[in-house]
């Protein structure tokens, strides 16, 4: 999985392309949580993630948890039906909370 | 269609006055006279001609051509000559009703058709054309041609020609042998000739075409015939039924003869036990011949002493053997005789089962094999406490003391008991009768107890949220966007965690309701299976085990589950039943019925009956189950104590009077009662919703 960030004043958009999987544990874990915890609104842009797995997903939980109690305002935009309709068997809407898909 | 009335000095102009009306001309009309003009005197009494004149349909686009002409022809004929003619005839026709038909007067017979020597005639009039209904059977040609509608205007100018049908059927029959070949039958059905004829008809302005019918029977089966037949199937003669044959040959209605029939072979009788004492242990209280029910006298044991005959053994009587109608012989069913398995306390002497110990005798039939014993029998005079010790034994116990504090008494039989259980315990693989109420104690009869019935339930839900979850794991690898590899590296957990997260959150309180109560009983628990399904569960969804699972062993553990659920789901044991007068903060545990006899019921007691529940008093607080039912006389409080009466989706719920608090539960259905209802009868309904009747 690779990303790209997009700054406007304090509001930042991550663009996430490829796969969220067990292979981005380091990328979410170790370089996004912490870069994003510096921002007080962030969308993660899910326009470019065509698979995801469950330790992906796991990650996904992690990481909106941890941000929201930091008081982050954090968003999930553009993610595409295939990929949705994974995150609607799981019910992840109702885990991370309605507001969060944009 | 368009049409229309019109009036003139005449006929002809009464119709040209209409045409013009109409704007057409006389061969797109149907015209039917209504009123001939009367000429009268000095003008008094003069009436008009009227026509009703009807533009036909496309008239060059007829259906019916043969309509088509009929009228053509009723237009053409309408002209002055005619009209005098018609003047003539009319008042004629005033006087129909006083004409003789059958007088072949000319003018009688216009507009009418008849039938005389099977053919038809007709006379038409410029006013009428006769019809003609075709019966059954019956063919009318007209010009040659085949009349197919049913009812049709007959003219003089075409040719007529009626045939009727006759009909003939051959005899047909059969001979055939049962597959035991001990019978012969013969299946006639005679054939017949019918000739039908088409009688003379009155002259009418409507004839129907019926014709006369008659059936000639011919049965031409010869008994030469079914002699040679019999002969083929090698049927020997002394099984032959001669009268049958002759009244098959004489029949006139289809029929099946029984013609032959061999002997069939008489089977013999088993070796049977004649029971020479009354084994029947009566459950519960009998209602004496008045009606009246003694509680006291709430059962009758069984009981034998040493020396007494308990049964007598009757050998096989042998079947006597048959023979079938080509005389080969029929070997009867082989009889057996019984194997009796001598249990403890039994000898056979001369064919006779005798006791050589004192005790409740017991005989249990599985086939031709019979085990019979005697279940000894231990008699506890006093009370069962510190000074006589737990009682343990292996036959019946009565005992006619109470049974008191954390005494414990089991019986590999029934146990009785004439006075107060407090605060001990009673367990029997068989029935438990007290005369005293049971005050903090815990009784169980049967094969099983409590843990294992409460385990099962347990177990069940478990089980089915599993197979809910092995859904949605599959449908998630069926889905496009979802990678599976991680599967291989970290096993399902990561995605179990999510599941519980939401979707089974209700999921883990169960597994560890499972898990404590497996622990706490795990001494009482013989299946081993309890625990290792307890270990597996606590692997899965409790501890966050490194182990990689994968989805293959989460169906086979669903299927363990599923099996040991089964097991633990025993059918009520007739031989274990539960008799008390009333039960205060005990827990019971029943494999067969439970009866509560008494006025004080149940308080804040739970109980698990197999068999059906039947409480007489109150059921105030606890948990009461039925797996046959329940019939109670009173449930819940004025307060609104929660009381909770179950029963299995299949059975119903019969209370007199429920309370407020009271809580019908019928499968996974549940239903609370918000005030008192009377004689309240409680069952599921197709989806699976509780109705009252």
């Amino acid at each position: 999985m690779e990303y790209s960030l997009h700054e406007s004043d304090e509001y930042l958009e991550v663009k996430l392309v490829g796969d969220l999987d067990i292979d981005g544990t380091e990328i979410i874990e170790e370089e996004l949580i912490p870069h994003l915890e510096k921002y007080r609104m962030v969308n993660l842009n899910f326009a470019g993630i065509q698979f995801v797995d469950s330790t992906g997903m796991g990650l996904l939980m992690n990481m909106v948890q941890r941000l929201k109690e930091k008081g982050i305002k954090v968003t999930i935009s553009d993610v595409q039906q295939d990929v949705m309709n994974v995150f609607e068997i799981l019910q992840l809407p109702e885990i991370l909370g309605e507001e969060v898909f944009v | 269609m368009q049409s229309i009335v019109a009036k003139g000095k005449d006929i002809n102009e009464a119709i040209e006055l209409g045409l013009k009306l109409l704007g057409t001309e006389k061969e797109k009309v149907s015209i039917e006279i209504i009123q001939t003009e009367t000429k009268g005197f000095l003008g008094i009494g003069a009436k008009p001609a009227i026509v009703k004149l009807t533009k036909l349909e496309a008239a060059e686009a007829q259906h019916d051509p043969d309509k088509n002409d009929v009228i053509e022809q009723a237009v053409s004929e309408i002209n002055m000559e005619e009209v005098a003619v018609l003047s003539d005839f009319l008042p004629e026709r005033e006087h129909e009703g006083e004409h003789q038909i059958g007088t072949k007067e000319p003018d009688a017979l216009v507009g009418k058709a008849w039938v005389k020597n099977g053919a038809l005639f007709c006379k038409t009039s410029p006013t009428h054309f006769p019809t003609v209904t075709i019966g059954e059977k019956v063919k009318l040609y007209r010009n040659h041609e085949l009349v197919k509608e049913k009812t049709t205007i007959v003219t003089e100018n075409d040719v007529y020609e009626i045939k009727v049908e006759n009909e003939k059927k051959d005899t047909k029959w059969k001979v055939w042998m049962d597959e035991k070949k001990l019978k012969v039958f013969l299946y006639v059905e005679p054939g017949y000739k019918i000739t039908r004829k088409l009688p003379d008809i009155e002259p009418s302005q409507h004839i129907e075409l019926v014709v006369e019918e008659y059936k000639e029977v011919y049965n031409t089966l010869s008994y030469a015939d079914v002699m040679q037949k019999l002969e083929s199937l090698q049927v020997a003669h002394q099984f032959i039924r001669q009268e049958q044959i002759v009244k098959a040959l004489e029949a006139k209605e289809p029929g099946t003869y029984e013609i032959a029939a061999g002997v069939s072979a008489k089977d013999g009788k088993n070796g049977w036990i004649e029971l020479n004492v009354d084994l029947q242990s009566h459950n519960g209280p009998i209602a004496n011949e008045d009606g009246k029910v003694d509680y006291r006298e709430i059962r009758t044991i069984p009981s034998v002493d040493r020396g007494q005959v308990i049964a007598t053994i009757h050998p096989p009587v042998p079947g006597q053997p048959g023979v079938t109608v080509t005389n080969e012989p029929i070997p009867p069913e082989p009889a057996y005789p019984v194997v009796l398995q001598a249990g403890r306390g039994i000898m056979e002497v001369d064919g006779k089962i005798v006791a050589t110990e004192s005790g409740r005798p017991q005989v249990k039939q599985k086939g031709r094999l019979v085990k019979v014993s005697v279940m000894p029998k231990l008699t506890h005079p006093g009370n069962v406490d510190l000074s006589s010790g737990n009682i343990r034994f292996t036959g019946d116990v009565e005992i006619f003391g109470e049974v008191e504090k954390n005494m414990v008494v089991e019986a590999k039989g029934d146990i009785i008991v004439h006075q107060t259980v407090n605060m001990a315990s009673l367990i029997a693989s068989g029935a438990i009768v007290s005369y005293g109420n049971i005050i903090s104690s815990e009784i169980s009869a049967g094969k099983h107890n409590m843990l294992v019935a409460e385990l099962g339930n347990l177990l069940s839900i478990i089980q089915q949220n599993m197979e809910k979850m092995i859904g949605v794991i599959r449908q998630l690898l069926q889905s496009p966007a979802f990678k599976s590899n991680d599967f291989s590296r970290g096993g399902l957990q990561p995605l179990i965690r999510i599941l519980l997260e939401k979707k089974f959150q209700s999921f883990p309180p169960f597994v560890k309701k499972y898990v404590e109560m497996v622990r706490n009983g795990e001494n009482d628990l013989e299946d081993d299976g309890w625990k290792e399904i307890a270990d597996s569960l606590t692997k899965l969804f409790l501890s966050l085990t490194n182990e990689v699972i994968s989805l293959e062993w989460m169906i086979q553990l669903s299927q363990k589950m599923k099996e040991l659920h089964k097991a633990s789901v025993s059918p009520a044991e007739p031989d274990s039943y539960i008799s008390i007068p009333s039960a205060l903060n005990s827990r019971i545990y029943c494999g067969g019925d439970v009866f509560v006899t008494g006025k004080g019921g149940c308080i804040n007691t739970k109980i698990h009956a197999d068999g059906a529940l039947k409480i007489n008093g109150i059921v105030r607080g606890g948990e009461v189950y039925g797996g046959l039912g329940a019939e109670i006389n009173e449930t819940g409080s004025e307060r609104g104590i929660s009381t909770v009466i179950a029963v299995p989706r299949d059975q119903k719920i019969r209370i007199n009077k429920a309370m407020e608090g009271t809580v019908l539960k019928i499968g996974n259905a549940k239903y609370t009662l918000k005030e008192t209802r009377h004689y309240v009868s409680a069952r599921l309904d197709q989806d699976d919703r509780i109705v009252f009747e």
